[in-house]
């Protein structure tokens, strides 16, 4: 279970990203962060994947707290989160494969399951053709789903997407969101960051609205029109 | 894209024990240090002009106390070559005996600092002088040859000039001992000169390392600021800083080592572009000067020590660099 309890960020500068934020997101449930541009919906994911700390608050997943998580701790807690980027974040100089494969190569994972799971998880998001390409050679979605096959590939027990489909047609979305739906189904809690209202309205899954930081709204699926 | 392959149906928490064992982990750290290896000497190989700059630079950076030192060990050579010409010259009393002469000969043949004696007599002076040009007629006009024995002292290779300096000192109070003619003094300056110069070179190869480790420095300094986005990639999928940097310290290994080898070339250069005057040197002194070359193991050492300096270099520029990273 995520846990977040009266979480503050503020910025150097004095910028106020996140305000005393309060929700939990219970084990294997997919929900979404929306809100406008600035609204803290990056500041959030990035506070799970401790690429920022809270300057104020708690935040615990499945009852750990993450301040509690030293610096020299921040590569293994990462190792257990999947990460998608909207801007895919991924070696160009290095092969599909070789992207796909990095969390295992770092997690000391043995060559020969190594490529039985990086070649499930390009099996899984439809790339198992493309494994030996560079991802230049890639079409922007295909990049995408190259970033969440990375991300999944590790089992991570917590899926966090920053803007996953921003780049994407609205097809090309709705497969993508259909994928994170199905990690879900087979126990991963899966949390997107989106301001994507359409989208998200089809997909009925828990929203969570942010306004400057702030939560302002925290509707269940069945709530979503 | 619709059905859910077999092995992601296994939740995320399931034991993993059988393929996270110690002895997996051990072989994929193995694995990833020959990656690391080998793709940062490809990343050298890919940039031939940079990386052959930078090792030149460092080569030549190490090279300088090498040839120094080959200088210093020749020039030291010379000394002892030098200091065996200058024998010191004992003259006895005027009107000692051949005997006595030959006595005290072999006393002074006995201490630990005279390699060997020569016993010159009057006669073989006299007939030195008359040798002499201007000298022969002078000669003529005495009746009495006046010149006293002397005792040429050859002194033992590798004595210090302050127990030469000594001994000089222990002879003159011989009774039988009119003068001694030594050129301990200047044994003394070159010791002192020789003695800077070790610790010129020593200050002087402690300086040009500082150099190399600087030039290794900057080269990763700047190879990891061009893959700052990589290595944000890295770190955000969980690699650990060791595991980040591994590398780059491979590439200060690989420029350490052939800076090192090159310095190790150039210094064989140096020593065989010697060997020639050297030589002739030599025989201007009886053969008895020689070349004295770089021992083999130091030539071995210069790569190895250059390769832990560029792993210090990329250890300590990595570690800073990696610092300001996500």
């Amino acid at each position: 279970m995520i846990h977040f309890d009266q979480v503050s960020k503020r910025y150097e500068g004095g910028h106020e990203a996140l305000s005393q934020l309060s929700f939990e997101v219970p084990t294997g449930e997919m929900a979404f962060v929306t809100g406008h541009s600035g609204a803290g919906k990056s500041t959030l994911l990035k506070l799970l994947g401790l690429i920022e700390r809270p300057s104020h608050g708690v935040i615990s997943v499945d009852g750990r707290s993450l301040a509690k998580i030293r610096h020299s701790g921040i590569p293994k807690w990462r190792r257990h989160v999947g990460m998608v980027f909207q801007d895919h974040r991924l070696l160009l100089d290095r092969s599909v494969f070789a992207n796909v494969e990095l969390p295992l190569a770092i997690g000391g994972i043995a060559r020969a399951e190594r490529a039985r799971r990086v070649r499930a998880a390009l099996e899984k998001v439809g790339l198992l053709a493309y494994e030996r390409q560079l991802p230049a050679t890639l079409s922007t979605g295909e990049q995408q789903r190259v970033g969440i096959a990375r991300a999944i590939v590790a089992r991570p027990a917590l899926l966090i997407a920053d803007e996953p489909t921003g780049n994407l047609d609205p097809q090309l979305a709705v497969e993508i969101m259909g994928l994170f739906g199905e990690f879900q189904q087979v126990g991963t809690t899966v949390l997107i960051a989106s301001h994507d209202l359409p989208l998200i309205k089809r997909m009925k899954k828990r929203v969570i609205v942010l306004d400057h930081g702030r939560l302002v709204a925290d509707l269940a699926a069945q709530e979503v029109l | 894209m619709n059905t859910v392959p077999e092995t992601l149906h296994v939740p995320a928490d399931a034991p993993q024990r059988n393929i996270h064992s110690r002895g997996n982990r051990f072989a994929s750290w193995q694995e990833h240090h020959r990656w690391s290896a080998a793709s940062s000497l490809r990343r050298l190989a890919s940039r031939p002009f940079g990386s052959l700059l930078t090792i030149a630079v460092m080569g030549l950076a190490l090279a300088l106390p090498l040839a120094f030192y080959l200088l210093l060990g020749n020039v030291q050579q010379l000394g002892r070559a030098l200091g065996q010409s200058q024998a010191i010259s004992v003259f006895l009393q005027p009107g000692r005996t051949a005997s006595q002469a030959q006595l005290l000969a072999q006393q002074l043949g006995d201490r630990p600092e005279v390699a060997a004696v020569v016993v010159k007599t009057p006669q073989q002076g006299m007939d030195e002088l008359a040798q002499m040009q201007g000298f022969s007629g002078a000669l003529q006009t005495l009746d009495d040859n006046p010149l006293p024995y002397v005792l040429q002292l050859q002194p033992r290779a590798g004595v210090s000039a302050l127990a030469l300096e000594q001994m000089v000192a222990d002879v003159r109070t011989l009774r039988s001992v009119d003068l001694v003619q030594d050129s301990g003094s200047w044994r003394q300056r070159l010791d002192a000169l020789l003695g800077v110069g070790n610790r010129v070179v020593l200050v002087l190869a402690s300086l040009l390392a500082l150099a190399a480790l600087l030039v290794v420095g900057n080269t990763i300094r700047v190879d990891i600021a061009s893959r700052s986005e990589e290595i944000g990639v890295l770190l955000l999928v969980g690699a650990s800083g060791a595991f980040v940097r591994r590398p780059y310290l491979y590439a200060g290994i690989w420029y350490g080592l052939f800076s090192g080898i090159l310095a190790a070339l150039l210094a064989v250069l140096i020593e065989l572009a010697l060997a020639t005057p050297v030589a002739q040197l030599s025989q201007a002194y009886d053969g008895k000067l020689q070349v004295g070359g770089l021992p083999p193991w130091l030539l071995l050492a210069v790569p190895l020590v250059a390769a832990a300096l560029g792993w210090l270099g990329a250890r300590l520029v990595s570690a800073w660099q990696l610092r300001k990273a996500v």
